[in-house]
């Protein structure tokens, strides 16, 4: 480049020495560098298929070798029926005889349990004793649950109860009962369930575990509040909503007609 | 070799593959030997009676309360006394099964969880979803100043999401995971790191995000998963290079996997809308079980589970239906049993309860 100013300047001067005129610069196109990464994507693609070709050839080989269906379904079929299953129904005279020690033994307050255990033991009759396991009790399954004798209850400040379970303080216990908070304020909540907190009905939406299926308890300033969220009644999405997580990839697009958020598409699994 | 020649011996190969399978399929057809309808035929064919519900057989003895999202994933502990629950709302919820009894309710890092798992001991429990994490808490461990059960680790490693996750039987140490990303993953809990991948952009696997993965409980070196390239595959822990068997049937995504009690055969669930039983050792399918709507609406197979004997399998529905299939005879028993119980994408699993 430098060359060619300098003999267009020397023509310019109007020296009269005879110099080739060059042709006018032009840049050369970029060389045709080969698609390396494509090259190695496409080999990577037929050695994975070669790789499979050789897995199909071995298979077509061992089939024959394979037994047949029938055999397999004779194995299903005895292990099904050796198995005893207690979801299967019993039958019909069975029930009869049963019934009464059903509903018996299925009343929540029944204190005669060691029938139920006898009954549990010879009886045909399927029936299922919690056991006094869950508060760490050592207890006999024929005794009325007294976990009074607990060593450890789920956390620090929970107590145990007579009713086979422990309870969040300070909501107390009634026997044969689950938990049921008789909180000192007045509870205006219809159906509201124990909360972490001191009371169950105050502020459902600030107890640790939701406690109002619906919002009537809570006092909420706007007019279409859905279930309770863990912060307070609000409309879905307002306090807590999630950040979109960094590259998102979104899974399987389901039905999702009305879909309007563009973040990973989760409402397609989501709403 | 030039581009050009690749994609030429790529072509060749895709058509090698496919004329292979043809091939397989076929000699497949020739073994089996039984009626078309295969459990359902031997089984009718041996005097095999159909099982037939009253209207106390099957009952809903608990209503777990709670959750103020769907429930996309719950597990049982071994010992079938408490569950865990992960829902839209952000929260895993660890269940007193026989109470109704929360025992804690635990507040998530990322809100979009898709599956939960109960370790073997029951002390810890593992999530994950669309943060491509699989997280485990420890639920003993002391809460936070906030109230929160903080996470005792991160297993991080998949490029996409974590779909389904369980523990390996009688390992507090060692988990499966299955994922967008194609793979699934045996993670080492202790050093957080992946011990194997199964599959992946280099390695002969899943095509298509994994969508569900169950370990053998008679063999826990085996597990099978799930994937929306419509096949299901049975994977040897000890050889991550490839799988076992890859079973094809299927029409759409296969969503749910779930081995069957003997541990030698798994069943399957679609978007195609049937459910199958496959054989691990012979790749055979052995029975379908479809039922045709008036509607003529194809209803996806969201989740599966066995009873223990085997002879129910609980299928749950896209639109919340839950069917109870005979799975010798292949007749659906009970249909629509909890259209309203179920949330979310319909689980219903294996109960120890006797319902009365």
């Amino acid at each position: 480049m430098a060359e060619s100013y300098r003999v267009v300047a020397t023509a310019k001067s109007g020296c009269s020495s005879s110099v080739p005129s060059l042709p006018p610069p032009c840049p050369k196109s970029p060389p045709e560098y080969p698609d390396l990464y494509g090259k190695r994507r496409e080999m990577a693609k037929v050695q994975m298929l070669e790789r499979e070709i050789g897995f199909l050839e071995e298979e077509l080989k061992s089939v024959d070798s394979l037994q047949p269906a029938s055999r397999c379904c004779k194995e299903v079929t005895e292990f099904v029926v050796a198995n005893p299953d207690p979801l299967m129904p019993t039958n019909r005279k069975n029930r009869r005889s049963c019934r009464f020690w059903k509903w018996l033994c299925g009343i929540p307050c029944f204190n005669f349990s060691w029938i139920c255990c006898c009954c549990y033991s010879g009886c045909s009759l399927r029936i299922h004793l919690p056991r006094c396991c869950d508060c760490n009790c050592n207890c006999d399954p024929c005794d009325l649950c007294n976990c009074c004798s607990c060593i450890r209850c789920p956390a620090p400040n929970w107590r145990c109860c007579s009713c086979r379970s422990c309870c969040p303080f300070p909501c107390s216990c009634s026997c044969c009962c689950p938990c049921s908070c008789s909180c000192p304020c007045s509870c205006s909540c219809p159906r509201s369930s124990c909360c972490r907190n001191i009371s169950c009905c105050s502020d459902c939406c600030t107890c640790g575990f939701p406690s109002c299926p619906d919002c009537s308890c809570c006092r909420c300033s706007f007019p279409e509040c859905s279930c309770c969220t863990w912060l307070c009644c609000c409309p879905r999405w307002t306090f807590s909503a999630p950040k979109c997580p960094k590259s998102p990839k979104c899974p399987e697009v389901r039905l999702c007609s009305n879909c309007t958020k563009t973040c990973c598409n989760p409402c397609c699994l989501f709403f | 070799m030039s581009v050009a020649e690749l994609k030429a011996r790529h072509v060749a190969a895709t058509e090698t593959v496919n004329s292979l399978r043809e091939r397989l399929q076929q000699k497949r057809l020739l073994l089996l030997d039984t009626d078309v309808v295969a459990v359902a035929g031997y089984a009718k064919a041996h005097g095999k009676s159909s099982v037939s519900f009253g209207a106390t057989d099957l009952v809903c003895c608990r209503t777990l309360q709670g959750h103020t999202g769907k429930v996309y994933s719950l597990d049982w502990t071994p010992e079938k006394n408490r569950i865990v629950s992960a829902s839209q709302d952000g929260r895993l919820i660890v269940w007193n099964a026989l109470t109704s009894q929360k025992t804690h309710a635990i507040k998530l890092p990322c809100a979009w969880v898709m599956t939960c798992a109960f370790s073997p001991t029951g002390q810890f429990v593992a999530c994950g979803g669309l943060d491509s994490v699989c997280s485990i808490f420890n639920l003993n461990s002391p809460s936070d100043k906030d109230g929160n059960l903080p996470e005792s680790k991160m297993l991080s490693g998949h490029k996409g999401y974590v779909s389904s996750c369980q523990y390996v039987p009688d390992e507090d140490t060692h988990l499966i995971t299955s994922s967008g990303d194609h793979t699934c993953v045996l993670w080492d809990i202790t050093t957080g790191l992946r011990t194997s991948v199964f599959g992946g952009e280099f390695q002969s696997g899943h095509t298509a995000d994994v969508l569900s993965v169950s370990i053998n409980g008679s063999n826990s070196r085996m597990f099978v998963s799930g994937s929306c390239d419509s096949t299901a595959r049975l994977w040897d822990t000890r050889v991550a290079s490839r799988a076992v068997r890859t079973f094809h049937g299927h029409e759409g995504d296969v969503n749910t996997v779930k081995f069957f009690p003997d541990g030698n055969r798994f069943g399957t669930g679609s978007d195609d809308g049937t459910c199958r039983l496959f054989d691990i050792r012979t790749g055979h399918q052995l029975q379908e079980y479809y039922q045709q709507h008036s509607d003529d609406e194809v209803r996806h197979v969201t989740s599966i589970a066995f009873s223990i004997s085997g002879r129910l399998l609980f299928a749950g529905y896209s639109n919340g239906d839950c069917y109870v299939w005979d799975t010798l005879l292949a007749q659906c028993i009970a249909g629509k049993i909890w259209p309203l119980f179920l949330k979310g994408n319909g689980k219903c699993t294996h109960m120890p309860f006797w319902l009365f």
